[in-house]
């Protein structure tokens, strides 16, 4: 009922409130989305776009797990990061784009460090807080078992802190992917970002509408599966929680 | 601290300053200092980075209305003035607007049935395009950044007060129906109180999104304006400006949260005994789940 | 058989508030044990019976004195079973086995079968600690103490969080259990007659960590409350109990 109110209400403003040059309805946009289907370089577009997305997601996670360590582990840097951490999730979108074009014009890395700037605090906070959480009974059990700090960290530390990690990625992932595409709307040569720029200067609305509808169903996608993944390999969770 | 003591430990480390150093305002110095070195690496190894100092004389420039080398006189405080009113036009009424429907979402489920999804598309969709679509619609002008920061900003002060009538409890609502509480009392001594916090969250996400979403909008679609301004620089290469705006940005939008709305959503909680955990109160300013649902917003 | 030898350790821990005192955990304890016993260790609340277990397993450090574990000269291994069941929540039943296992893959897959069946687990490989009771979680702490063959078993008040029926029953089968293996036991209670009934002597710490008591108890297993030889050494340790309070009350003036 939610989609067919939302698809009702779209057709509603868009031919009795509005008109359909000022808002084209549902039927229009979907017809741009066909043609931009059978342009078939759509698929070009959004696979660049998520590579970005990933590998700025790979930089996040290479430099926040690591910070995110050193702040659940040491109280001194707990506070030395403490400001950046926190400061850098208030900071509007619109300045990690412009950091990354004044670093690397327009160029396939921009993106790339805005997704890493963006996400990388979320990672970092989610990290420690999940190591501060560590259950310190369970750390004196592997000594009094005599198991070794490599076998601790792997079976009881990094378990310990995944569900927090991955709670970080699956959070950050809608501001990353966001963030991309503004910094691909602000400079770059391709992906989603510069077709919904480019649909923009030739003003068509229904092909800005188009492309943002595929953008934010790719979005909910991503999100519901990462959902799923999570709930799937955190299982032991949820019987934890009933027990 | 006495001679005495001092003399007992001797080093670096143990002095006075070696300690201070590493106390946890130390740590925050430091943290700042090594920000302010790496910027400076940078803006050495890149050369469209402006390193910190000229960005630092920049900025200065901009705000005396002194001279940028010869060309353009400083405009801060014209633009300035330009933007503020529009970001708080927006942000008003899209408080107004996200608590009427996060009001009715919260009661009705009816509502929040039909809404949802609505509301789930609004959540997800960039500011960017609200900006695009503004300015196709109205056109350059003062209109596109109003409407842009109500558009993006009021679902998430609509999110946040459906969840605080949502939280008050049932029990609660049970045992006013048992007692026979009149619904005004109801309203302001149970309805009221505990929405405030989650009032406080909605207007803290409106006002960081909305920055943004003012920000966009006159990058795109004004002839006035600090978003406007930060494109002129941009568009004449003269990355500076560009990067000195961006701090400008930045120490607002900081001073803003800082002085203004974590102060007030403090005392909105008095009532609440914080139960969360270190970290927690420690970033305290943006708690981590708000801080969390700040970014989905951006 | 291990041989454990405690020699005047003490442990104070750091004052719990900035203005406070030290802590005096343990004070000046000394004793010994070795080969086929099975020791109880019991005192009050607080009187360290914890913290001498975590430094007997290297958990902890002793502040001074010192405490070795040898197992014919070399050193010997442990098994501790704690006061909670203290499982890995993200790992199954088995894999909760193999984390202390240090033997190859299928021995310890065999191994720790062996080990789960005997306390009644056989069914409960795949499950997740989160699946199982309170008591059913004690069983695998229990199956995986005694499944590194250790020289040396330390239980921690192994029943003390179980309803009175589970823990009589998980009694039992710890008491088949050591019949079979005759492991060295050190085992921490509060409750009298849990040592009675499982152990060959009973040492019973003093409020301050002291040694103020030190038992044989010589009655035949299976030992049954019921038999008058066994309420008679119970109420023998409560004897000695009361006169240790009536001791420190005299004491405090
Ligand atoms: N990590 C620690 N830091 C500071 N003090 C501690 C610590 N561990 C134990 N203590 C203190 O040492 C004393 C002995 O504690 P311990 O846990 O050994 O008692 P216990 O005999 O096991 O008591 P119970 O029967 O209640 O388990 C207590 O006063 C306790 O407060
Ligand atoms: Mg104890």
């Amino acid at each position: 009922m939610g989609w067919a109110a939302f698809f009702g209400i779209w057709a509603f403003v868009s031919a009795v409130i509005l008109d359909e040059f000022t808002l084209p309805g549902p039927l229009k946009v979907w017809n741009e989305i066909l043609e931009i289907v059978r342009g078939g370089s759509w698929a070009d577009d959004f696979l660049i776009s998520i590579s970005k997305t990933f590998m700025g997601f790979m930089i996040a996670l290479i430099v926040g797990v690591p910070v995110g360590y050193m702040m659940g582990r040491a109280g001194y840097w707990k506070a030395f990061f403490h400001d950046g951490v926190v400061g850098a999730g208030s900071i509007p979108g619109i300045v990690y784009a412009i950091i990354a074009l004044v670093i690397f014009g327009i160029g396939f890395q921009g993106p790339i460090l805005a997704v890493g700037l963006i996400s990388m605090p979320f990672i970092a906070l989610n990290v420690a807080e999940g190591l501060e959480g560590v259950d310190r009974d369970l750390l004196s059990m592997s000594t009094a078992f005599g198991r070794s700090d490599r076998q601790a960290l792997r079976h009881i530390l990094i378990p310990s802190i995944m569900p927090f990690a991955f709670a970080g990625v699956r959070l950050s992932f809608a501001i990353a992917w966001k963030v991309e595409a503004l910094t691909e709307v602000f400079g770059s040569s391709n992906g989603v970002g510069f077709q919904i720029r480019f649909a923009f200067q030739g003003f068509s609305i229904a092909g800005v509408l188009a492309w943002t509808l595929m953008f934010i169903a790719l979005l909910l996608l991503i999100e519901r599966g990462l959902a799923i993944v999570e709930r799937w390999l955190f299982r032991w969770r949820t019987w934890e929680q009933a027990a | 601290m006495s001679a005495a003591t001092m003399s007992r430990q001797p080093g670096f480390a143990n002095s006075s300053i070696g300690r201070a150093l590493r106390s946890s305002w130390g740590a925050r110095v430091t943290s700042y200092f090594a920000f302010v070195v790496a910027w400076q690496i940078v803006g050495a190894s890149f050369f469209r980075v402006p390193t910190p100092w000229e960005t630092l004389d920049f900025i200065w420039r901009e705000v005396s209305g002194g001279d940028h080398g010869g060309v353009r006189p400083g405009q801060f405080w014209e633009h300035f003035s330009a933007t503020v009113p529009r970001f708080a036009i927006g942000i008003s009424v899209a408080f107004v607007i996200g608590v009427v429907v996060g009001l009715l979402i919260g009661s009705f489920s009816f509502v929040r049935a039909l809404l949802s999804d609505v509301l789930l598309v609004f959540l997800a969709l960039p500011a960017i395009i609200w900006a695009f679509l503004t300015v196709m619609w109205f056109g350059l002008g003062w209109e596109a950044p109003v409407y842009t920061v109500i558009l993006s900003a009021a679902p998430f002060v609509a999110v946040n007060v459906a969840q605080g009538v949502r939280a008050v409890s049932p029990e609660l609502r049970r045992m006013s129906d048992a007692f026979g509480v009149p619904r005004n009392r109801r309203i302001r001594s149970m309805l009221l109180p505990a929405i405030t916090g989650y009032l406080f969250t909605g207007l803290r996400f409106a006002v960081i999104i909305g920055w943004n979403a003012v920000l966009l909008a006159e990058w795109f679609g004004a002839v006035d304006g600090v978003g406007w301004r930060a494109r002129l620089w941009y568009d004449a290469a003269r990355y500076k400006g560009f990067v000195g705006w961006a701090i400008i940005f930045i120490v607002f939008i900081f001073l803003l949260d800082g002085l203004v709305l974590s102060p007030l959503q403090r005392r909105a909680f008095r009532w609440r005994a914080s139960p969360s955990s270190d970290l927690k109160a420690e970033v305290g300013a943006v708690d981590t789940e708000s801080f969390t649902n700040t970014a989905i917003g951006l | 058989m291990a041989t454990l030898q405690i020699e005047k350790l003490t442990k104070t821990f750091p004052p719990h508030s900035k203005d406070g005192r030290p802590v005096r955990a343990i004070q000046d304890i000394s004793f010994a044990m070795s080969g086929q016993v099975f020791v109880s260790l019991v005192g009050p609340s607080g009187c360290g019976k914890s913290t001498l277990l975590n430094i007997v397993s290297g958990v902890d450090s002793p502040s001074t004195g010192t405490v070795t574990v040898t197992q014919d000269g070399k050193k010997a291994r442990l098994g501790y079973v704690f006061q909670d069941s203290r499982l890995l929540p993200w790992r199954t039943v088995m894999q909760n086995m193999l984390y202390v296992s240090d033997l190859p893959e299928e021995e310890g897959r065999a191994n720790a079968s062996k080990y789960l069946e005997m306390v009644g687990l056989g069914h409960a490989h795949d499950m997740y600690p989160g699946q199982l009771s309170g008591g059913m979680q004690q069983r695998v702490g229990i199956a995986r103490a005694f499944s590194v063959s250790p020289d040396l078993l330390l239980m921690d008040e192994p029943f003390s969080h179980l309803d009175a029926i589970t823990a009589r029953s998980l009694r039992e089968e710890l008491q088949v259990m050591w019949n079979a293996t005759k492991k060295t036991v050190l085992f921490v209670t509060h409750d009298v007659m849990e040592a009675v009934q499982l152990s060959n002597r009973i040492i019973t710490l003093a409020h301050g960590g002291t040694v103020f008591d030190d038992t044989t108890i010589e009655l035949p297993f299976p030992r049954k409350a019921s038999d008058p030889e066994f309420a008679a050494q119970q109420a023998e340790i409560l004897g000695r109990f009361e006169t240790m309070e009536l001791e420190r009350t005299a004491a405090k003036g």
